[in-house]
């Protein structure tokens, strides 16, 4: 027993040393999986208001920018709208006042509809978004990137969620504190369900580290009609909403031996320069994946 | 100022500027001409780096896991930062026994900084240091050898970047790094 303390004294340094060592790897490894570790991630407390102090004073500078792209944006929104007059409803709740025959009052009309006061939904939207504001950003990680946002479960923000901006996509939800949540941004190595604008569907973007710019779709079918120039699409597949803009395509490579296309697309989104993003609550997720596990089941 | 003191307001001046400013140093567009990949300089070892020659081990390995974590909480890396950091903790003292001419026991009130070592032993040794840094961190941030040119260009560009800062921070701090500590 004596030799054994006196051999761990010697080696106190080195025992250490791995001990610091190994819960380095496991705490690696744990933030790899999917699910995620709620301590050591930008959205605790301390980080948290590091990041949004920071981004209270950067914030004034950044205001004629931000200014420019929300101006942008609502006008691409306005033309939308006019365009589609008719198919608004569907991403938002609508509702009309009930109303009753009214037989006590008449007037020259004959009858009168009085309201009741109540309201009743005609339609659910499918999505709700929450406009975030984006207090930290990385672009420059080779597996996965993260960016930090200034909403969190308090504001209604739940795991999984797709995170969009205006003109693209953005990433999904990761960790999520009182009032901050961390997004896996598009830049990392998970897929996108994708289409192309003449319809293919059953596509898959991937990001390939070195540029903040471009995603790569791969696998594209040879005889899908695809040229430079062309948009890249989400699909309902995946957690993101359908037809939401990826980018457009940048360079047609066409692989000989596998028979297949890859599209350098570049991203509609600029990562660069991020500021606000909208959170998609999707509203039958629960219900779908409910559904879908029980398809596993049986 | 007690040595103490020194060294934890060094701590926190160090993350202050790591994060709010280096790290956004990728962002800007023009950080990477040339189709150069997204890079991010670190200066936050030169905690390590700066450390009194007389800190006992343990202590010394402990102070950069803490860094390392602190880092990893900003940077959402896990605890990439904070292996990188241990490792380097772990072979300073060897380094620094290559590089100084008499024994470490011999600098009783010192740390490693341009004044006490020079400016080209401490750049080596800081280069030394930054170099392992750079390497396991990359490492195990890419985890595959499928594109080792893509990984080396990463780390090379890195470190020269972050050597530059080290270098910057040296000459600006130089009144307060330089100092022999009397008061231990």
């Amino acid at each position: 027993m004596r030799n054994f303390i006196l051999l761990i004294r010697r080696f106190w340094n080195v025992i250490l040393f791995l001990i610091l060592e190994a819960v380095s790897f496991s705490m690696i490894s744990k933030s790899r999986n999917m699910q995620g570790m709620d301590i050591v991630s930008s959205s605790n407390a301390v980080v948290g208001y590091v990041y949004k102090k920071q981004n209270d004073v950067v914030y004034y500078f950044q205001l004629k920018r931000l200014n420019d792209s929300l101006l942008d944006e609502n006008t691409r929104l306005r033309n939308q709208l006019a365009q589609y007059k008719a198919d608004t409803f569907r991403d938002m709740i609508a509702r009309i006042p009930v109303t009753v025959r009214d037989t006590t009052r008449r007037d020259s009309s004959g009858v009168t509809l009085a309201p009741t006061g109540a309201v009743k939904v005609i339609r659910y939207a499918n999505y709700r978004y929450i406009p975030a504001r984006v207090i930290n950003n990385s672009i420059s990680g080779d597996r996965t990137n993260y960016i930090t946002i200034n909403r969190g479960a308090a504001d209604g923000v739940r795991k999984e969620m797709a995170v969009v901006t205006g003109n693209g996509i953005v990433g999904r939800i990761n960790n999520v504190s009182e009032h901050l949540a961390t997004v896996v941004s598009v830049l990392s190595d998970r897929k996108v369900s994708t289409k192309l604008s003449d319809g293919t569907a059953g596509l898959f973007t991937i990001w390939n580290p070195g540029s903040p710019e471009y995603v790569v779709t791969e696998k594209v079918p040879i005889y899908a009609k695809v040229k430079k120039g062309d948009s890249v699409f989400t699909t309902g597949y995946s957690f993101f909403p359908e037809n939401i803009l990826i980018g457009t395509v940048a360079k047609v490579d066409t692989m000989k031996a596998t028979n297949a296309k890859n599209l350098k697309v570049k991203l509609s989104t600029n990562f660069r320069n991020l500021q606000y993003v909208y959170i998609v609550e999707d509203k039958i997720s629960a219900e779908r994946k409910e559904l879908e596990a029980k398809n596993k089941q049986n | 100022m007690s040595i103490y003191l020194r060294n934890v307001i060094r701590f926190i001046l160090l993350v202050l500027i790591q994060v709010l400013l280096l790290n956004k140093i990728p962002l800007r567009w023009w950080s990477n001409p040339g189709g150069l990949p997204p890079y991010t300089p670190y200066i936050y070892p030169l905690f390590i780096l700066l450390l009194p020659l007389s800190t006992p081990i343990p202590f010394l390995l402990i102070a950069s896991f803490t860094m390392g974590i602190t880092i990893d909480a900003f940077m959402d890396t896990g605890g990439i930062h904070a292996a990188a950091c241990v490792l380097m903790a772990f072979l300073r003292t060897n380094v620094l026994t290559l590089l100084l001419p008499k024994r470490i026991s011999e600098y009783q009130n010192m740390s490693p900084n341009t004044k006490s070592m020079g400016w080209t032993p401490f750049m080596t040794y800081a280069a030394i240091l930054l170099a392992l840094h750079h390497v396991v961190f990359y490492v195990i941030e890419i985890w595959s050898f499928h594109s080792i040119g893509y990984m080396l260009m990463k780390v090379f560009i890195s470190l020269l970047t972050s050597l530059v800062f080290v270098a910057l921070y040296s000459l600006f701090f130089s009144s307060s790094i330089s100092t022999v500590y009397y008061d231990k």
